[in-house]
């Protein structure tokens, strides 16, 4: 970790250890490419480093290794490959571990389409320095942008915000520089600055790669906002799963302490200002911003009347402005680089960048960030290379628990803050889960139904009660008791949530189901008029049968199915026991010839 | 002096001080709101009912809000029972009577103000308590603090630790007679309350044999003070005795 | 752990915060971490300390997902429940432990050796369906390979692999 003096002829070898590579073997590669590097012994010219860096984005393919400054990118590296890239840095690549496109392999980051269409700001240094080393982010330009807003007065900053056009990233989309010039209003002392690292929409890892791959950003950002506003304590209030996140952050803080850039005096300035972390305990409703600030203060995470603005009275009943992760660290850059610049990229109302983590049935799934406005259509077919084995596209969810699943209609609409809330969706935090037609719309709105009964904090009437009924009645239609009436009673309930719930998940949580009934009505009728499951998910009306002539007796589905339902010879055509079939769909899923046959389960 | 303002409610002029909360404007005025959960006896509204919702043109905005907790700020137009609000409080009502199935008088109450029939809602076999978190506040309120939400979620509900009986607890009822729905439940002999899964033994006055309260909440209720042995009214007589017995010499 | 090493060891805990209820979720989570689950001589200690009721502690305790009010297994196995794992299958991986272990998510096997947990995401959707045994991941997880896994750490050595 020694990155004190990186030199030109010291060569880098980028081994992205994101939690997902993390958990695809990376610290073995990063471990195994050292052992080789010792062995194989380094040229006198050129120093290699192994660095071992935050989320390169394209987890699907991890782990990815990246030599620069050559820029070479190898994919799904296993720890037996060591030999082979160290001994290659000179000379031609290892064709086997690079991106293939028409089957010819690509060598740089650029040429690779899942990374030339992406803009990078809050990412940029995620995937590229090693998260750990101060010296490699001031190296980046970091905590440039704070010792230029040390330089300004706190409205000077503010306005610099301002003219940036930066929104909350958090899904909200209030402007960042109206909230801090609100918190800095007051004359009421301590101020504090939180942030809100509980990511919790299942299927979102934006704010948790950014901890992990840039922490210092997310703390400059933080000061930056601590100046504008007054405050002198700080909280980053980080969700319980994200334990490496939390590690790194603590390791941030540590050393911006011991350089003097947190503490007594914020470089040197005589401003004071203390950072720490609370460990969330892990309740999907503490990103709710009263809920969060419940739970800092030592108590159970229900929210309260939102009345009174947290900018007034927030944390310990103080002026509070809590901001989310990518909001704080896209600051950074606004202050190092000027307002007006962040202003040029993006919408007229959606300025900047917004990452987005793209997961599902896309054939390049992983972490991407891109220019405000830029369409589904591009994100899930340029950027994530289309569907997992071209089957038809056929929703994209966005905002997690609290946002909707959003039609092929819609692909063309730019996402931004406002658009998509006008067709009845929403662009949410930034997770973005791609369905194709092997899932069930009513399914769906279950699993979030089923998430929402267990996360909501229970404390008002219509979000507790409203998603016991929903989800009875969900479950009832999709296990083939559905009746008529079904879909105006769900509406009623939606729309009741939505008006008269306490808190922000309260009122965001019918919206998955709203939104599957707003765009796939016809799927929950076929439910509940046909006692269908157009998609074959729902177990109870759906049975699987192979089609003789399609089947070429490779006997995949035969090791896939759980339930030993499925029979025949090796190189014969394959039989399915409706009897022990419990309509799982392994078997569709491990078919390479289509053989797999969705019909309505017949009693 | 705070700034007086003037609002309509449901058509009727009220006037309230600024920051003042809509619902008690409202009662003032004699409109009625319904509410469940929440109680002239505590500062803090924890407006979780959500039946006293109603709809307030602000600015040529119109939304939804809570009444028990909404600070009037400036002027503004109320609906108390605008078709939008009539049909949302009907499925919240139908959402708590089809919680608490078993609440006695719930039921006929919410009948009068209707709610959303429907048979294809689940009922919650008998459940009384509608978790409006009024026991939680008076006992907290006491200082006792012997109960609690406990869980989240659909599973939520109001216990002791453990389910146990507690070691802060008096017996004294706060909780249940402050309960709009009858769903503590506890029991009395002669010498015995049980309530919260614990026996607390009870203190009758020395005077007229009345219950005086368990010996816990006597003992709690008079702090540091000495513990009374009579009720209230039989101590007052007695003052009122001694004075006479006092006076009459002089 | 003996009782009077427990009681040490929570006294410890609780020592190690200012008597203030902002420190309550981090004492609770410590307790988690150094015993696997808040015991009840841990609540009564901490509520002393901080002068809160114990009630608002056990509120917590059971509000807070990562804080549990009984011993988890020695091999906690996470089967993550987020959209895109759910979305690839993690259901059908729950129902193989069940045949496998014959416990549901939330409850523990009778020999104290596997918890099975449906957790929320763990942010690795990339590689769905991830099952966790601990600290370990098992990526893109078929279902055929479940009950292998679990054996290997029945025997107690292939933990990490």
């Amino acid at each position: 970790m020694n990155s004190a003096n990186t030199t030109a002829t010291t060569d880098r070898i980028l081994v992205c250890c994101g939690t997902g590579c993390i958990a695809n073997g990376a610290l073995e590669v990063a471990e195994a490419i050292e052992q080789q590097i010792a062995e194989q012994g380094s040229s006198a010219t050129v120093q290699l480093k192994v660095c071992r860096t935050g989320c390169s984005g394209e987890c699907e393919a991890g782990p990815v290794v990246r030599f620069m400054p050559r820029d070479l990118m190898y994919y799904r590296v296993r720890p037996k490959d060591a030999q082979a890239i160290v001994a290659s840095l000179e000379g031609a690549p290892v064709e086997k571990l690079m991106h293939k496109v028409d089957g010819k392999a690509v060598e740089h980051m650029a040429d690779n389409p899942f990374y030339a269409l992406q803009h990078k700001i809050v990412l940029a240094n995620v995937g590229v320095i090693d998260p750990l080393s101060l010296d490699e982010y001031r190296a980046a330009g970091g905590y440039e942008g704070l010792a230029r807003a040390l330089k300004m007065t706190p409205e000077q900053i503010i306005d610099e915000v301002d003219k940036s056009g930066l929104r909350g990233k958090g899904g909200a989309g209030f402007p960042t520089g109206r909230k801090w010039r609100t918190a800095a209003g007051y004359d009421v002392f301590p101020k504090y600055i939180v942030c809100n690292g509980d990511e919790g929409d299942p299927g979102a890892f934006m704010d948790g790669s950014t901890m992990e791959g840039c922490p210092h950003a997310v703390l400059e950002g933080m000061a930056i906002g601590a100046l504008a506003i007054g405050a002198e304590e700080g909280i980053l209030y980080i969700r319980d799963e994200y334990a490496l996140a939390r590690d790194h952050i603590q390791h941030a803080i540590d050393d911006a302490y011991a350089a003097g850039i947190l503490g007594e005096s914020v470089m040197g300035s005589g401003h004071r200002l203390d950072l720490s972390i609370v460990r969330g305990g892990g309740a999907f409703v503490c990103g709710e911003s009263t809920a969060l600030m419940a739970s800092i203060e030592g108590r159970v995470g229900e929210p309260r009347a939102k009345y009174i603005r947290s900018v007034q009275r927030g944390l310990f009943d103080h002026p509070t402005v809590l901001n989310n992760v990518e909001t704080l660290a896209s600051i950074p850059a606004i202050l190092r680089d000027g307002g007006s610049a962040y202003a040029q990229i993006g919408t007229d109302s959606s300025k900047g960048t917004k990452v987005f983590a793209m997961v599902g049935k896309v054939k390049h799934t992983g972490l991407v960030e891109v220019p405000m406005g830029t369409t589904l259509r591009t994100l899930v077919y340029d950027i994530g290379g289309g569907i997992i084995g071209d089957r038809p596209f056929k929703a994209i969810q966005t905002g997690g628990p609290s946002g909707g699943c959003i039609p092929e209609s819609l692909l063309d609409l730019p996402v931004d803050f406002d658009t998509l809330t006008e067709y009845g969706a929403m662009m949410g935090s930034g997770g973005m889960i791609v369905m194709d037609d092997c899932s069930c719309m009513v399914e769906v709105a279950r699993y979030y139904v089923d998430f929402l009964c267990e996360e909501s904090c229970g404390k008002c009437t219509p979000c507790r009660e409203g998603l016991r009924q929903m989800r009875s009645i969900l479950t009832d239609i999709c296990e083939g008791r559905g009746k008529p009436g079904d879909i105006e009673l769900l509406e009623r309930i939606g729309h009741t949530m939505e008006d008269a719930s306490l808190c922000a998940l309260g009122k965001t949580a019918p919206n998955p189901v709203l939104s599957t009934i707003r765009f796939f009505r016809e799927e929950y009728e076929a439910h509940i008029s046909n006692k269908e499951c157009p998609a074959g998910v729902c177990a109870a009306l759906t049975q699987f049968a192979i089609e003789a002539d399609a089947c070429t007796g490779c006997g995949m589905c035969t090791k896939a199915c759980p339930a030993g339902a499925i029979s025949g010879d090796r190189k014969e055509a394959h039989m399915i026991d409706p009897a022990k079939c419990i309509a799982c769909g392994s078997c569709r899923e491990a078919c390479r010839f289509g053989a797999v046959l969705t019909t309505r389960r017949t009693a | 002096m705070s700034e007086m303002l003037t609002i309509s409610i449901d058509g009727k002029e009220c006037t309230c001080k600024k920051g003042e909360y809509l619902y008690d404007v409202a009662k003032r005025n004699g409109i009625f709101i319904p509410t469940f959960c929440r109680s002239d006896a505590f500062e803090d509204h924890r407006a979780c009912c959500r039946i006293c919702i109603v709809e307030v043109e602000e600015g040529g905005r119109t939304k939804v809000v809570t009444s028990c907790v909404y600070p009037v700020e400036r002027e503004c137009s109320v609906q108390t029972r605008s078709e939008k609000i009539m049909e949302e409080r009907s499925v919240v009502m139908a959402l708590l009577v089809h919680r608490a199935p078993e609440a006695p008088s719930f039921k006929n109450m919410v009948g009068r103000m209707g709610a959303t029939e429907t048979d294809r809602l689940v009922t919650l076999d008998g459940e009384k308590c509608i978790l409006c978190g009024l026991c939680v506040q008076a006992c907290n309120a006491l200082g006792t603090g012997a109960i609690s939400t406990v869980n989240r979620g659909t599973e939520k509900k109001i216990d002791t630790p453990y389910g146990k009986g507690s070691d802060a607890c008096v017996g004294c009822l706060s909780c249940a007679n402050v309960c709009p729905t009858g769903a503590i439940e506890y029991s009395e002999t002669d010498t015995t309350r049980t309530i919260w899964n614990r026996d607390f033994e009870l203190v009758r006055c020395e005077e007229c044999g009345q219950v005086m309260g368990t010996q816990n909440s006597v003992v709690f209720a008079a702090a540091d003070e000495v513990v009374p042995t009579m009720c209230d009214s039989c101590r007052k007589k007695h003052l009122a005795d001694e004075m006479m017995a006092t006076y009459r010499y002089v | 752990m003996t009782d009077q090493e427990k009681g040490e060891r929570i006294r410890e805990i609780v020592a190690a915060y200012p008597a203030d209820q902002r420190h309550a979720l981090a004492a609770l989570q410590d307790m988690q971490h150094a015993f696997n689950f808040i015991p009840e001589e841990g609540l009564v200690e901490l509520a002393k300390h901080l002068g809160c009721p114990q009630a608002q502690l056990y509120s917590m305790a059971t509000f807070y997902k990562a804080l549990s009010l009984t011993p988890k297994g020695e091999y906690i196995v996470k089967i993550c429940n987020g959209t895109a794992c759910h979305l690839r299958g993690s259901m059908n991986l729950a129902t193989s432990l069940k045949s496998e272990l014959g416990i549901d998510p939330g409850q523990t096997t009778e020999d104290g050796l596997f918890s099975v947990e449906l957790v929320n995401c763990l942010g690795s959707c990339a590689l769905a369906p991830v099952m966790v045994v601990n600290d370990t991941y098992h990526n893109r997880l078929r279902v055929e390979q479940v009950p292998g896994i679990i054996d290997s750490y029945r025997q107690g050595g292939a933990s990490d692999e």
